[in-house]
């Protein structure tokens, strides 16, 4: 589902509920079923499009980011992947800029020459071969296997925006970053889901 | 949509109303009408004047029976019928040798003028045609059908109406006033 189509799905309004609610309201409503149906609709639009550019990156970003540095040694990547449960982390440079990002896709990506790299993919190559397959990731740095250059957005960037963003390019997470390219957030599907709800 | 598709209607019409809503209409519309054709049959029965015309009949319909409507609201009460009684005898002081004519731009334009002075308020169309076709009596009024029997009329009744409309426990009058 688009964020785009919202409107229509939540729309389970019908006549019979005009009726209804227009019967238990006391009194004469000098209008007919469809002119309410009709406000209904253009409210339902405007208040959509309020609350979809009411809120910005900046309400919803997570702002203590776990970052690594361009030279951190991929040992260490994973070590502070693992040790934070997260399955993604922006690469900066020394001075905060974001130079990529690094995801469990990417150490897929690597571990096997498939297109659609998956994590079955990687098994099953486990499978049939001997010996790890992530056995030269100690000799690798984080710029070697981040995804550069990676999308960002800036803190005013509504809602509605992200959600197209993470689904239009099928990214889990997307740095944010302020008119100075450094780095301030970062906001995963996750954090949309819990301002949705 | 095409031309006559549209005519086909399509919508649902509204729901009725209930008993209390029936009986309280009633009882609003009794005690508004009461007094201000008691002025007109009883009290001042031996002057020129006349105190009530049709289109208070109308009126009552919206503040006694249609009491949330944005039509029956006070603005829309005073304002339509004041707007529309003024533009009634312009109409007819104009063109009184065409009483055709004067009949439809009376109506036409208290429609009109009510719209844009946001006081649409159905009756006042009945007012200013009345203007036009009532009785030499009104004629003779002048400007004065603005004041007698207009402005008297709705204003008692619209006292009634404030009265009436918010003894009922599931009524409230009026929404707006201005």
């Amino acid at each position: 589902m688009k964020f785009s189509s919202l409107n229509e799905c939540t729309l389970p309004i019908s006549d019979e509920d005009i009726i209804q609610a227009m019967k238990q309201i006391p009194g004469y409503l000098d209008i007919t079923p469809s002119d309410f149906m009709e406000v209904y609709l253009v409210a339902f639009d405007h208040a959509m499009s309020r609350l979809k550019t009411a809120i910005t990156a900046d309400q919803i970003m997570k702002t203590n980011v776990i970052t690594v540095g361009e030279n951190a040694s991929l040992i260490e990547v994973v070590k502070k992947m693992a040790d934070n449960n997260i399955s993604g982390l922006p690469v900066v440079r020394n001075d905060q800029t974001v130079t990529g990002i690094i995801s469990e896709k990417d150490f897929l990506k690597r571990m096997n020459d498939d297109h659609a790299p998956s994590f079955m993919r990687v098994v099953l190559q486990c499978l049939e071969t001997t010996g790890c397959i992530a056995a030269d990731f100690k000799k690798l740095v984080a710029t070697d296997i981040m995804s550069s250059p990676c999308i960002t957005i800036l803190p005013q960037t509504p809602l509605i925006e992200i959600a197209g963003l993470m689904d239009q390019k099928a990214i889990n997470r997307v740095p944010v970053i302020d008119d100075k390219l450094k780095l301030v957030g970062i906001i995963a599907r996750s954090d949309i889901v819990q301002t949705m709800c | 949509m095409s031309f006559f598709s549209k005519m086909k209607g399509g919508g649902q019409s509204p729901p009725a109303v209930g008993f209390s809503e029936i009986a309280w209409s009633w009882v609003g519309a009794f005690l508004g009408i009461t007094p201000v054709a008691f002025l007109n049959y009883n009290l001042f029965s031996g002057d020129d004047l006349v105190y009530i015309i049709g289109s208070f009949g109308a009126s009552a319909v919206l503040i006694y029976g249609a009491v949330r409507s944005p039509l029956a609201q006070p603005r829309n009460l005073v304002g339509g019928h004041i707007v529309s009684a003024i533009i009634g005898v312009i109409a007819y002081k104009l063109f009184c040798p065409f009483p055709w004519f004067a009949s439809a731009v009376a109506v036409a334009t208290a429609i009109a003028v009510m719209h844009v002075t946001k006081t649409l308020h159905p009756p006042g169309g009945a007012t200013a045609l009345i203007a036009v076709i009532g009785s030499e009596k009104i004629h003779d009024l002048g400007f004065l059908y603005v004041v007698i029997p207009v402005s008297t009329g709705v204003i008692i009744m619209l006292v009634v109406a404030l009265i009436v409309n918010n003894i009922a426990a599931s009524r409230k009058y009026p929404e707006f006033w201005l």
